[in-house]
This record gives structure tokens, C-alpha cells and sequence, in this order.
């Protein structure tokens, strides 16, 4: 961080034209006269703000922005700005990364069981990975815009400098501002398509109970699971609930002072940001558990198919759901529609 | 990339500028012009800015390392006087400076004057002559127009005559224009010839010069700091005189002084008050009246003063004794107990000055209103000292200078009068034979008859031949420098246009005159020209305390814009009436030098002491602006150039600039020796009536050889006296002459001495030229010789018009007054039933007059962008209508309604509402913002509210009355 | 160095907007920018109090708190400026400005605000080296030429007062003394922490 300074220079003007200002002649009969008190009548400043908190009066110029006075929240606002929204930020972030590599350490790499079966299974179709990825690229493409929102001018501008840190918000704010509108759309299309298993079901207070078996450093504990198990849906309810909190909010900043007025604008960045963060850390998990953290779980949304056998260890009311449908047949990864 | 600026380099821009940096690249007008797109018509494509879309050209930017030069000149938005400091840089107009030297303002402006730089950059000015060809506007040139126009005239004249011309002045020219402008429609042979003062104060003037003198503000805006009380009755200095509200505001805090506002509104003045109170609008008199009845009751007046210096307060008193309490709060609306306390307050805590503006003046009792305040002031003994007076803030920036050199129906320049007296006075400054003045004019009786207000002017067109008394109804109108849209009955006066034969504005903006034409339907003879401001000219001109100010030339014009000086020039040539005119004024190139102007006006300006302040006096004082004291505005006595003169040599200011009168400050101070600025009430009224004296009695000013009344200075009163031989040889070679063209030497007067002597000789014995009088509280040639109330013409209390009629009908200004025929319709007909509201008009801080020229300055428009009406709460509750939402205010006359925002307010009470009269552009709902030249529309327009006024005239003026009427408000 | 402030004093004020024409004129200020504004408080009742207001170069400012590109600095003479090279148009500091000094070209939604523009305290602006530059970007730099901000020194009633702030305080205390009421110092408790105390 960096404080430019201006030394400017101050003549003796001003000092003279401070002094004109306010010391008049007073003739001299009107040192024993007794006091009016217009004043009676006159709003304090004080009073106002503790009656409303603000001060808003009239205004002639069409900006009804301009008839706030003042609004005192704002150094809330910049309280939060300057060191709430970074803690929380921070300790959500960083925390997470912690507690996963901890996981990592106590548990390491959960492995499929029963090692691969050579026999694949479709657990997500072109539709839905192509929904998946959208969304996901685009809240990295977020997720880094907006936290460079935040830690960037501690963490980024030092590195890079001012004018080339202003230059890459500049268009990380464009980004955020364009790719936001991808993210909606995905996130309300996965809300449509896959809020049917993600419904609560009968497996969910089990997996609960064994904590879907992550804790069993023997790997033996497997509770059933339909298509999403109940870390699942968590994501997918956190993805939702939080994208929609985070359109929302971001759609009334994206469109400054529509919907609301000054304190509403800062609600809406203390949604933002606030939910903003948290997703970070649960997207962070979500990836870490998609990826590295479990062996065979990326393909589901890479290639769409799973093995057999991490299926049936992860979602064996599912597996068992798609083999009825297809008469005890394990389906062909080719089938169209797994999901119905 | 940032970095660390140290201090020496901090130090560039202007300073580096003024101290030498030559060799940068300079920019003169033309490129700037270019450069900032004016000459390619700039913005002119846009209606209106809106908010985000704009990033307006940047007009005129400081030129780094160019040298600037600083030039003075005085605003032009009001009559404060307030100095402009002007940075100029290669003939551009850069930078406005805090002009800290000037007393009046001291560095100060409001709205206006801050922006008064981009009055003058404004793209959307009149930039070329244009004219109306079937209909639409297309550019001509000075000289074709110059030709039509006067052709054209030319012919109405032989048609018609002279009377059937109408002179619309402006009380935005200079004294120096003002006068060429008086002169020529003398010489063209009418007094049908008026300016803003009739719709402003003309009011003010009738009724105070009746009363003690001069119709004029009697001490100053400074000298409200040595006041203790000050009353504000029909005056919203807050918002029509930012800049004396310092004054105002100083002087209450450092003198614990009350200040008492009483207004149908909660103005933003009120907000400051120590005393508030709400009364019903056009009850000013029985305000007064109820006030002091409470003073002579409790004896609170000033016996002393009423017996040396007032006649006829006796009939005040008999007449006061009707306004009881009760009756004044039945008719005012305020309690008798607040008013009792602020009657209290203005007899006792002295020194006490009222105050007022359009508030009393803008009614069909103006002229009386005007009378009961200055009658307030004498039953208390408040004029003549420090801190009090009658303190009439008037509008525009010289119509103090215009009302005094006569633009005026009533009178020839300085208050002459138009008798054969005064006619002769002038021929003889003008060096113009009397009975060729004679010529000039239909008859000798027209010469010597009161012209047609311009209130009128539309009834002069409109109304038949033999309703108007003079040889033919008006036939063409050459308006130089007024709003169209300030003047009531707008519906009707459309008409008026349409009647017209030929219409000429001439002004820096083509104003709502070009769109009404346009909407009346005129198809040709429509002429605008385009008119330098006073920014781009120079001259003198006189702020509300009688203070004369030269103005320097800022800027040259930046396209064809001629100053009013070279359009009454070319004008008088083509009528063939230069010659007269410029018979003593030198012209260079096709200007007049207004140094002459004003020479001329020295010597015949005796009887209003317009004679001292000779240009070079002016210049010196602008020179020397920071040598005068805030509160006496007098200049140290030892100074060399202007030692002991008071700012801006208020008039009067006797004899030639020679003898050095140091102007009047206070009027009728006799605390003061007459070399000092003291005088005496005006013995202009007689000597004595029904065998009482109108002489001053045991009162004079200090150090006068006549310690008692005395009748104005003749040459017989000095022969009597035996002061005649204190004339010069050559005073006597001038008086002698003149004597011989009256008949008698004796006759000759201080006000028609071309010499001064008799001036000189008067005050050489401490003796004061116009005589030593008393103030009349009986004005026996008014209509009401005592104020009476009188109920507006469209009132909502009609069961007191029977008890408070209004005047009868009459012919006055050769039109009839039908103000009681119509007051009476509308009682029988119930209109206060349809029209429940009342509705009354006034200005806003950012606008002026019919605001075209404000409404076209950027930085002032974006700061009203709609015309509006104020409504209570109650009222808009009771209607349906919101803050902000539109609204159709109907009017009580012509069917008429015009459409607004609501502006939902306490600063109204219930059952009135208030609309702001600088509007205008829309009619009846409907924009006429394509009735412009193009590129020359201002940037807002709106409903005028003078859509909405209706009829009604003071019957000793031709007043209108738009601070009340009536209205209905309905949400669109 | 003298620690720069405005106090307005609303006992004077009259919403007479000369300070937001002359911030205009000074500034070349465009149509929709208010750098400088009068709020009218309790409109049309008793104890109605106008205010004007711009930035009043706030101690430890929001603005420059809440920046996400650290584009503000501070004077020596405490007054508040920025960079509009860097500033991205996040409106982030008009959320955080407790008087709503900060103005945005635009209104503004996808691409960008525009460059936020505020009252410079006629200080204007970083661009040392090319003054035309600097003006058409913030405006005039008065303060380098020993002058105060033309609001201040062109207010109608000498209500709006700017300059050091001891010294400001002080006329300000001295006029509450003499009239014997004052209804605050506006924004002083937000803006510096302190208020005049009389």
C-alpha cells in the first residue's frame, strides 16, 4: 500500500482570508443587547441522527442520491471494507485450505474400495457437464475477480504496481461484471435440472450420522446414497442458495441505486461479499473432494462416466435405482437419459 | 506515474502565468471557439442534458502559462451590485476570481454570479440577426434587418403615427443605454416607452416618492448591519438577493438584532428569522395598519419626528383606529398578540428598517402598500439614521438607473415629469429646439399624456380604436432587453402578438417572445437581434442603493452580437434620428462612447444628482474599491482620488463632479452636513396645504445656515436670500438664458440650472437644493390618499369585498381599468368556489426574470430542471397528489391551465400555492421548444406562471398583480 | 502544514448554490456532476437548516479505506484526492463516503461508472507534469496558487467556510458566541471525529 503525498503551498492569503471572513465591525452600542434565539427552532445534527439514524433533507437536482446528507453507516461500510470482509475472507479461505489439508494428512486420497471394475457407468450427460463447467469457470473467473476485489490491493498491487494493478481490475471488473451473467443462468439451470436429487431423502440422516464414511480412515464405511449424497446436496444447496444470494445482491449492485438507497447498496455488498467468500471455501472443498480428494470422482464431471465400483460405493442407491431401470443390467455408458 | 509532487513545482498555472510564462501555445477567441465547438452550433442537437449522458465541451479552460489580465464589471443578475472579477486570457474569458475588494459583495456571489462567466459562453445565445420567413426563423444580416425593421416602422408611423410604436426597454442596459433608449422613443415622438420597473417597483416608486422624495431604497444593504430590528414584508432576500443576505445576516448576529419576516411562505429568509409569521397574501396594508394601531395605542411612536418631519399623520391615525385586532386577524390571518410583539419590536428596539421587494409591490394596492411601509417607518421615527429606512431591494442590476433616467411611461429621464417644463429642460441639454420636440409627437397633449404600461401592452393591440385613448391602437412593439413570459395574462397576450404588425426583440437570447410568436402564428415581420450583455460592453449602472458602478468590457462578442449602444445607433440613423441624438455624444465606428452618454446625462440630470458622477469619478472608485468601509461605505477623507466619497456615488450627488459631493448614502440623514452626504425630506410638494405648513419644522441637517423648513432652490429664492451673488459670471451666463427662455429669471431652479451654480451656492451654505420638506403620510394626489385595505381582485375571502372594494373602474394610462367589473364577476360568480387556492408567484435563486438568459446557462439549469408548484401537504393529500408528480394548474381566467410537478411543501400554508415566473417555453401542456431558432433553445423550459395571472392594475402605476390570484390544482 | 477542512455553517447557509456554480466554474464541472451540493433539512418548517456539502476530506477517509485499487491519497495539507489513471469506477467509494461526495459519469452498470470524479478541495490532481491535463481531469489547483476553494471563497453569506481547521473552528466558535446559538458543525463528528466545541 502506498500513500502519495502533495506538499502544497499555502501563502498567506488564505491565513488573511480566513480572518476576513468572520471578524466584522460591530457597532459599538450593540455589545448590551439581549439575546434572540432563532436557534430554538433549528435541527441539530445529533438529534437527527439519533432519531434517524441519517440525515436526508430536499434537493433541486433530479439525483435523489443528493438528498442524503449524511449517512454515517458509511464508515461502517468502510470498517467492513477494511477489516471485517478480510477476516472473514481470510479465515474462510485459508481455514478451509487447512482443514482440507488436514483431511489430506489424517486421510489422504479416499481410494475406491473395491478398485476399478472396468465396467463404466454415466453419471452425468453432456447437458449437465456443459451446465457444471459453465457455471464453474465462470465463479473461478469470479471468485478471483472478486477477491482480487479484496485482497488484491494488499497481495497483488505491491507486486505489480499501481497502474498495471488498476489496468488488471480494470478488467477483472469487467469480467466480473459480464461473466456474472453466466454464472446466473447456471446456476438456475442446476436448479431446475438436478433439484430433484437433491431433494432430503431416506439415506441422508445415515450418511450424516457416519459422515458419509470421510472420517473412516479403514475406507470401509460406505452409507448409502442416491444420485447426490448428502455432502452433495450440500454443495448443491450452498451453489444454489448462495449463487442466488450473490445474483441478487450483485444485480442491485450491477444497477446502482435501482431497487434501493444508500444503506440498501451497502447491504447488498455485505451479501456479496460476505456469501461471496463463503462460496470460495465450500467451492474450494468441492473441488478439492472432485479431484484430489477422491480417486474417481473427477471423471463423473470429466468424462461424465464413473466406475461401477466407485459408484456403488458412493451412491449404491443410485447404482441400484439405474440397474432396475435397465433390468439388472449394469447400463451402458451410452445411455441417454441416466438420470430419469 | 505518481509521484511525490514537492512544493516548488506545486506552484504553476496562474502564478506562473502572471509571472511570465510566455512562450506557450496561445489560443485566441476563434480558436477556442472552434476548439469547444461553437461554431459548428456545439450542442445545440440537444434538447436537454440528462443526467449521465453529457460531458459537455469544455467552454473556455484555463490557458496554462498565458498571461491573464483581470477586468471588473458587475453582475448582472441583481440589483446587490455585486463586482465580477473576470480573468481573461487572449480575449477569453477563463477564470472568475472572488472580487474581495468590492464592500458590497466582498468576494461574495450566489448562483448567478458565480456562473455569470457562462451567461456570457452560453451556446444557446442569439449569435446571428434572424428573422421569421413564412413562418420558420432564417438568418439575416444587421443590415437588411436595420432596413426592414425600419422601413417597416417608418410606415406604421406615417400610417398610424407615432403613439402606435411601443418601446420596450430593459433594466438590463446600462444607465449609458438606457438614456440613448429614452432618447430615441422621445425623439420618435411617444411616451408609449417602459422597462422591468413597471412590473418590478414601479409601485415602490409612485408610493415612496409621494411620500418623502425619492422612490428609492433610502440607505443601503451595508447599512443594514447597523440595524436592530428588520422587518421583511414581501421579500425573499435569500433566494432574489443572496448576496445582501450577508449583510443581513452579519448584522443580526452581531447585533443580537431581530429579524422579523412576515410572508404568505416559509421562504428559506424565514428559515433565519427570529420572528415568522404567515399572512394572507395581498393584505400587506392591513398588516401595517394592525401594527400600528398597537403603536398608537401604547404611544410607541416617535412624536418628535412625526411633529418636525411628517404631515398628515393624523389621518393615519383615524384611519388606523378601524384596524383592530380582530379585524386585522380576521382579514391577515395573523393573531393580534404575535403582531402586537412585533409591532412592539419595530417601534422599540430601534434602529429598525423595513424591507421589501415584489412581495408589496406586485398588487393592485402596490402603490399604497408601498406608502403604509414608508408611513411605519416615519410614525416611528425610522428613517433618516443608520439602520433604518425603507430598504426596497429592487430587481435587476440596473433597474434603479433605468427607473431613473425615465424609461418609464410617466416621465422624461430623472423624474422630470413630461410637462412642457421638463420637455423644454431637456431640449435644452439636448440641444434639440422645443417646438421641434413638438413635432415629433401627435399632439402637444399626448407629449404631456402617460404612455401605456407595458402591462398593457397587449390590451393596446388588442382592445378597439376608440377604447384607447390615442390616435390608433399599437401596431408594432420594439422590445430591447424584456421577458415576455414576466408579464401576466400570457393566453391573452398571444393574441397581442398575433395582432402585431411588426415585433423586434432584441436581446442575447431570442426569449419566450420567439416562441409565443411562433405559437400566435406570426409568419414574417419578426425580427430578433442578436445583443451583446453588459459583460461584453461597458457602462455604468446603479445597484438598489442608488450606487453607480462602471463596468468594464470582459469580452469582446464572439459572433454578431452588437452592444445596445450600436443597435439604437444603427436604429436612429435609419429613422433618421442620429442626428439629434449624437449631436453631443461622440460615435466610433457605429458605437457611441457611453463616457458621453453618461457626460450628457451629468448635465441634465439635475433633480435627481446624477450630475456628480462623472466617468472618471466612477472609474476611480472601482479602482479604489477596497478603500471604502463596509458599514459607511465612505472612503477615508484624505484619500487622493476618491476622499470622502461614498461607494459608487449613490444619487444623489449634487452639482458638477467638480465640486466634489461625496454621494448620499443615507437618504434624508440630517444628522449629516449636505457636503457629507445629509439631507433633508424633499420640499417637493409645496410649501403649505389647507393652511398647513409642508415645511420641515426645527429640523435641518447639520451645519445648515437655515435652521428651519425651506422651499427648494429658485433663483428668486437665492435672490431673496441675497446668496445670489455668490454665483459665478459664468454660471449666471448659462442661468441667464435659461431664465429668459422661462420668462423670469427667478424661475430658474435648482433642477433646471444647466449650470449647477444654484446647487453649488445651496450646499456652499449647508443648505440642501430641493428644499427642506416634510414627508407626506397623506398623499392627497393618490388614489387613496390614506392607505386603505382593499381586497385582491380574485380573492378568496369575498365576504370582505363588499367591506373592501376594490378601486373603482377608470381610465388610467389611456386604458380602461375594469378591475372592480371584474373583481365583482368573479364574486357573483363564485370563482373562489372553482378556484379554491391561492396562488402567488415569486423567484427562485437560480433563475432571473423571465430566466430565459439563466435557463440557458448550464450551470444554473441543471440546478431547476422543472417548473413546479408548491402545494401543502393538506392540499395534495386531499388531491391525490404526490411529491414530484405532475399536476394541472388551472387558472381562473381564459380557461387556461398549465402543467407542472407538484412540489409537496409546508413552505406554503393550506390554500396556497406557489409557482416560480421564470418559466416558460411550454403552453397549456405543450412544448414549444422547436419554436426557437435552432441551437438557441434554452436548456429547460417550462409552464410559465404567468399562464396562470390574471387581471388587475394599480390604478397609479398599470401594476399587475401576480402575487395573487386564484387556481385549482388537479394531479394529471 | 495546516490541516484543510470545510464547516458549514447552516446557520448561514441560505441554499443559495452559489458554491455549486462556482465549483462549476472553477472546475469545468459537466452536466450531472455534483461535486458540491446544498440539502435542504426540515424543508418549509421552523427549524428548516440548509447544508452544503462535498467531500469533506475526511480523517482516515472511507474512500480511501474501501478502494479496491488503492487510488486515493492524502495531502499534506490533509486533503483527500485521487488518481483517476487508476480508479476502475467500482462505486465502492461512494457506498463507503458517509456525505456522497463521490460522482460517477454514468449511471452505470456493466462496463463501467467512468472515472469518479469529487471536489478536489481545488487541490485537483496528480498530473504534475501537464496542467492542461490536470484541469480537464480535476480541475482548478487553487491551493498551489495560496488560494482557497472558490465555494468557499464566493459563498454568499460566508457561511461555507474552508481553510485550516483550527482556524475555522475558531471563527466558527467565535460567531456561535457572539449570536449565542449554532446548530453544529455538520458532518464534523463523521468526517473528523471531533466537533467544535462552543
Amino acid at each position: 500500500m502506498r500513500i502519495w503525498s502533495l506538499d502544497r503551498l499555502i501563502s498567506p492569503v488564505v491565513a488573511a482570508f480566513i480572518l476576513a471572513l468572520g471578524l466584522l465591525v460591530a457597532p459599538a452600542w450593540a455589545q448590551n443587547t439581549t439575546a434572540n434565539a432563532p436557534a430554538a427552532q433549528a435541527v441539530s445534527e445529533q438529534q437527527l441522527l439519533d432519531e434517524l439514524g441519517k440525515i436526508q433533507g430536499r434537493i433541486t437536482i433530479p439525483d435523489q442520491k443528493a438528498a442524503t446528507l449524511q449517512q454515517p453507516q458509511g464508515r461502517d461500510y468502510q470498517s467492513f471494507q477494511r477489516s471485517t470482509l478480510p477476516w472473514v475472507g481470510a479465515v474462510a479461505i485459508i481455514g478451509m485450505l487447512l482443514a482440507i489439508a488436514l483431511f489430506f494428512f489424517i486421510r489422504g486420497r479416499v481410494r475406491t474400495q473395491a478398485g476399478e471394475s472396468r465396467q463404466k457407468i454415466l453419471r452425468f450427460n453432456a447437458l449437465e457437464r456443459l451446465m457444471h463447467w459453465t457455471t464453474a469457470t465462470a465463479f473461478i473467473v469470479l471468485a478471483i475477480t472478486g477477491l482480487n476485489l479484496i485482497f488484491g490491493r494488499r497481495l497483488v498491487l505491491p507486486l505489480i504496481g499501481p497502474e498495471a494493478f488498476s489496468t488488471w481490475s480494470s478488467w477483472s471488473k469487467y469480467a466480473h461484471h459480464f461473466v456474472s451473467w453466466a454464472f446466473m443462468l447456471g446456476v438456475l439451470v442446476m436448479l431446475v435440472v438436478w433439484v430433484w436429487y437433491n431433494l432430503p431423502d431416506r439415506y441422508d440422516a445415515n450418511w450424516i450420522k457416519s459422515a458419509g464414511g470421510l472420517l473412516d480412515k479403514s475406507n470401509r464405511t460406505h452409507p448409502p446414497a442416491g444420485r447426490f449424497n448428502t455432502g452433495q446436496k450440500l454443495v448443491f444447496w450452498s451453489v444454489v442458495l448462495g449463487g442466488i444470494s450473490l445474483s441478487v445482491s450483485g444485480i442491485y449492485m450491477l444497477f446502482p441505486f435501482a431497487f434501493t438507497d444508500i444503506n440498501g447498496m451497502q447491504t447488498a455488498q455485505y451479501v456479496h461479499a460476505i456469501i461471496g467468500v463463503l462460496m470460495v471455501a465450500v467451492i474450494i472443498a468441492h473441488i478439492y473432494i472432485g479431484t484430489l480428494g477422491m480417486e474417481g470422482a473427477y471423471e463423473a464431471m470429466g468424462s461424465g462416466t464413473v466406475d461401477l465400483n466407485w459408484a456403488k460405493e458412493h451412491h449404491s442407491a443410485w447404482v441400484e435405482e439405474q440397474q432396475e431401470k435397465v433390468g439388472g443390467r449394469t447400463p451402458p455408458h451410452t445411455a441417454a437419459e441416466p438420470a430419469e | 506515474m505518481l509521484t511525490k509532487r514537492k512544493s516548488g513545482q506545486a506552484s504553476r498555472t496562474r502564478l506562473q502565468a502572471l509571472t511570465g510564462g510566455l512562450a506557450a501555445a496561445s489560443m485566441d477567441r476563434r480558436t477556442f471557439l472552434r476548439r469547444s465547438g461553437l461554431t459548428a452550433g456545439g450542442l445545440a442537437s440537444l434538447g436537454a442534458f440528462h443526467l449521465g449522458t453529457v460531458k459537455a465541451a469544455d467552454i473556455s479552460p484555463p490557458q496554462p502559462g498565458v498571461p491573464i489580465e483581470l477586468k471588473k464589471s458587475i453582475c448582472t443578475h441583481c440589483s446587490v451590485g455585486c463586482t465580477v472579477t473576470a480573468e481573461i486570457q487572449n480575449g477569453v474569458w477563463t477564470g472568475q476570481e472572488p472580487s474581495w475588494d468590492s464592500p458590497f459583495n466582498r468576494g461574495s456571489h450566489c448562483a448567478k454570479g458565480a456562473s455569470v462567466r457562462e451567461l456570457v459562453h452560453s451556446d444557446r445565445r442569439l449569435k446571428y440577426p434572424m428573422k421569421l420567413v413564412d413562418g420558420q426563423w432564417e438568418r439575416t444580416t444587421w443590415d437588411e434587418a436595420i432596413n426592414g425593421i425600419g422601413d417597416k416602422l417608418l410606415e406604421i408611423r406615417k400610417k398610424s403615427g407615432p403613439e402606435s410604436t411601443y418601446w420596450m426597454g430593459s433594466a438590463k442596459f446600462s444607465n449609458e443605454g438606457t438614456y440613448l433608449f429614452r432618447k430615441l422613443a422621445a425623439l420618435w415622438g411617444t411616451n408609449n416607452q417602459d422597462h422591468q420597473a413597471r412590473i418590478c417597483h414601479s409601485t415602490t416608486v409612485a408610493g415612496v416618492a409621494n411620500t418623502w422624495g425619492y422612490g428609492a431604497m433610502t440607505n443601503s444593504y451595508n447599512d443594514i448591519r447597523n440595524s436592530k430590528t428588520m422587518l421583511v414584508l414581501g421579500g425573499n432576500p435569500a433566494e432574489a438577493h443572496p448576496v445582501a443576505m450577508q449583510h443581513l445576516l452579519e448584522g443580526k448576529e452581531l447585533n443580537n438584532a431581530n429579524l422579523i419576516v412576515m410572508d404568505p411562505r416559509f421562504t428559506r429568509t424565514a428559515a433565519h428569522a427570529t420572528e415568522y409569521a404567515r399572512f394572507r397574501s395581498g393584505t400587506d396594508i392591513a398588516l401595517l395598519w394592525g401594527m400600528l394601531w398597537h403603536i398608537f395605542e401604547n404611544g410607541w411612536e416617535d412624536k418628535e419626528f412625526i411633529a418636525q418631519r411628517v404631515y398628515g399623520m393624523d389621518e393615519v391615525r383615524k384611519e388606523v383606529a378601524k384596524y383592530t385586532p380582530d379585524e386585522v386577524e380576521t382579514i391577515t390571518g395573523v393573531p393580534g398578540d404575535q403582531l402586537k410583539r412585533i409591532a412592539e419590536t419595530f417601534a422599540t428596539q430601534k434602529p429598525a428598517t423595513i424591507i421589501w421587494c415584489m412581495g408589496q409591490t406586485h398588487h393592485t394596492v402596490g402603490t399604497a402598500n408601498t406608502r403604509a411601509s414608508c408611513i411605519l417607518c416615519l410614525a416611528t421615527g425610522n428613517v433618516g439614521k443608520p439602520g433604518t429606512g425603507a430598504n426596497i431591494f429592487r430587481g435587476h442590476d440596473n433597474v434603479q438607473g433605468a427607473t431613473d433616467i425615465g424609461l418609464d411611461v410617466v416621465t422624461l429621464p430623472f423624474y422630470y415629469g413630461l410637462t412642457e417644463g421638463a420637455w423644454k429642460h431637456w431640449g435644452r441639454v439636448w440641444e434639440i429646439p422645443y417646438n421641434d420636440l413638438v413635432g415629433q409627437f401627435s399632439s402637444k397633449e399626448l407629449m404631456e399624456t402617460p404612455g401605456i404600461p407595458l402591462t398593457r401592452w397587449f390590451d393596446s393591440v388588442s382592445l378597439a380604436k376608440e377604447d384607447i385613448d390615442q390616435p390608433d391602437i399599437m401596431r408594432s412593439m420594439f422590445v430591447q432587453g424584456h421577458a415576455s413570459n414576466s408579464i401576466t395574462r400570457i393566453p391573452e397576450s398571444i393574441e397581442g402578438l398575433a395582432g402585431l404588425e411588426l415585433l423586434v426583440v432584441a436581446d442575447p437570447h431570442p426569449t419566450t417572445w420567439a416562441s409565443l410568436a411562433v405559437k400566435a402564428g406570426r409568419k414574417d415581420n419578426t425580427y430578433l437581434l442578436p445583443v451583446c450583455t453588459q459583460f461584453e460592453t461597458s457602462g455604468s449602472r446603479v445597484a438598489s442603493n442608488r450606487a453607480l458602478q462602471w463596468g468594464e468590457q470582459i469580452v469582446a462578442p464572439s459572433f454578431e452580437q452588437k452592444d445596445d449602444y450600436q443597435v439604437l445607433y444603427l436604429l436612429s440613423k435609419k429613422l433618421g434620428l442620429a442626428d439629434w441624438m449624437f449631436k453631443n455624444i461622440k460615435v466610433e465606428g457605429d458605437r457611441p462612447v457611453p463616457e458621453d452618454v453618461l457626460r450628457e446625462m451629468n448635465r441634465g440630470s439635475w433633480s435627481t444628482g446624477y450630475c456628480g458622477q462623472s466617468p472618471e469619478r466612477l472609474k476611480a472608485h472601482m479602482r479604489n474599491q477596497h478603500k471604502f468601509d463596509l458599514l459607511t461605505l465612505r472612503a477615508p477623507k484624505d484619500d487622493p482620488e476618491v476622499g470622502g466619497d461614498y461607494y459608487g456615488l449613490p444619487w444623489p450627488c449634487w452639482g458638477k463632479p467638480e465640486i466634489r459631493h461625496p454621494g448620499t448614502s443615507n437618504l434624508y440623514s440630517t444628522g449629516l452636513h449636505v457636503m457629507d452626504g445629509g439631507s433633508p425630506f424633499r420640499a417637493r410638494f409645496g410649501v403649505e396645504r389647507n393652511g398647513e405648513t409642508l415645511l420641515a419644522e426645527g429640523s435641518y441637517t447639520n451645519g445648515s445656515e437655515l435652521t428651519d423648513g425651506y422651499p427648494e432652490f429658485t433663483m428668486a429664492v437665492l435672490q431673496k436670500l441675497g446668496w445670489d451673488r455668490d454665483l459665478t459670471a459664468e454660471e449666471l451666463s448659462v442661468i441667464q438664458p435659461i431664465g429668459d427662455d422661462m420668462g423670469d429669471i427667478g424661475k430658474v431652479s435648482w433642477s433646471t440650472d444647466l449650470s449647477g451654480g444654484i446647487q453649488r451656492v445651496a450646499l456652499r451654505h449647508g443648505c440642501h437644493p430641493y428644499g427642506n420638506g416634510k414627508a407626506r403620510a397623506l398623499a392627497w394626489n393618490l388614489p387613496d390618499p390614506v392607505p386603505i385595505h382593499r381586497e385582491p381582485i380574485y380573492t378568496p375571502k369575498v365576504d370582505l369585498v363588499a367591506k373592501y372594494p376594490t378601486y373603482p373602474d377608470a381610465k388610467q394610462f389611456r386604458l380602461p381599468n375594469m378591475g372592480f367589473s371584474v373583481q365583482k364577476a368573479a364574486v357573483d360568480n363564485g370563482t373562489a368556489k372553482s378556484f379554491p387556492i391561492i396562488l402567488t408567484t415569486g423567484r427562485l435563486v437560480e433563475y432571473e426574470g423571465g430566466g430565459e438568459e439563466t435557463r440557458s446557462n448550464r450551470w444554473l439549469a441543471e440546478l431547476q430542471q422543472d417548473m413546479f408548484v408548491e402545494i401543502n401537504p393538506d392540499d395534495a393529500a386531499s388531491r391525490g397528489i404526490n411529491d414530484g408528480g405532475w399536476v394541472w394548474v388551472s387558472g381562473a381566467e381564459n380557461n387556461v391551465k398549465a402543467k407542472v410537478k407538484a412540489l409537496v411543501t409546508e413552505r406554503v400554508g393550506k390554500g396556497v400555492a406557489f409557482m416560480p415566473f421564470h418559466f416558460g417555453g411550454w403552453f397549456q401542456g405543450e412544448d414549444l421548444r422547436t419554436n426557437y431558432p435552432e441551437g438557441t433553445d434554452p436548456y429547460v423550459l417550462g409552464e410559465s406562471a404567468n399562464s396562470i395571472t390574471t387581471y388587475g392594475y394599480d390604478p397609479a402605476t398599470g401594476m399587475q398583480e401576480p402575487k395573487v390570484t386564484l387556481c385549482q390544482i388537479a394531479a394529471v | 502544514m495546516a490541516r484543510m477542512k470545510f464547516l458549514c455553517d447552516a446557520d448561514r447557509c441560505i441554499e443559495c448554490n452559489a458554491c455549486v456554480t462556482a465549483c462549476k466554474n472553477e472546475n469545468d464541472v459537466p452536466w450531472g456532476i455534483n461535486r458540491r451540493r446544498v440539502v435542504t433539512v426540515n424543508d418549509g418548517k421552523p427549524g428548516e437548516r440548509s447544508v452544503s456539502m462535498a467531500c469533506m476530506h475526511c480523517t482516515d477517509a472511507p474512500c480511501a479505506a474501501v478502494c479496491p485499487v488503492d487510488c486515493f491519497y492524502t495531502t499534506a495539507d490533509a486533503v483527500v484526492l485521487h488518481s483517476k489513471d487508476l480508479c476502475i469506477g467500482c462505486g465502492y467509494c461512494f457506498y463507503a463516503c458517509p456525505f456522497g461526495a463521490p460522482q460517477y459519469p454514468r449511471v452505470g452498470n456493466f462496463g463501467s461508472r467512468g472515472k469518479m470524479d469529487k471536489c478536489t478541495f481545488c487541490a485537483a490532481g496528480p498530473e504534475q507534469d501537464s496542467p492542461e491535463i490536470e484541469y480537464q481531469k480535476y480541475g482548478a489547483n487553487r491551493l498551489a496558487e495560496g488560494k482557497l476553494p472558490l465555494c468557499a471563497e464566493m459563498c454568499s453569506t460566508k457561511s461555507l467556510l474552508a481553510g485550516d481547521g483550527e482556524i475555522i473552528a475558531e471563527i466558527y466558535k467565535e460567531r456561535v458566541t457572539q449570536r449565542g446559538y449554532g446548530s453544529g458543525a455538520w458532518g464534523w463528528r463523521t468526517a473528523y471525529r471531533e466537533t467544535v466545541g462552543v
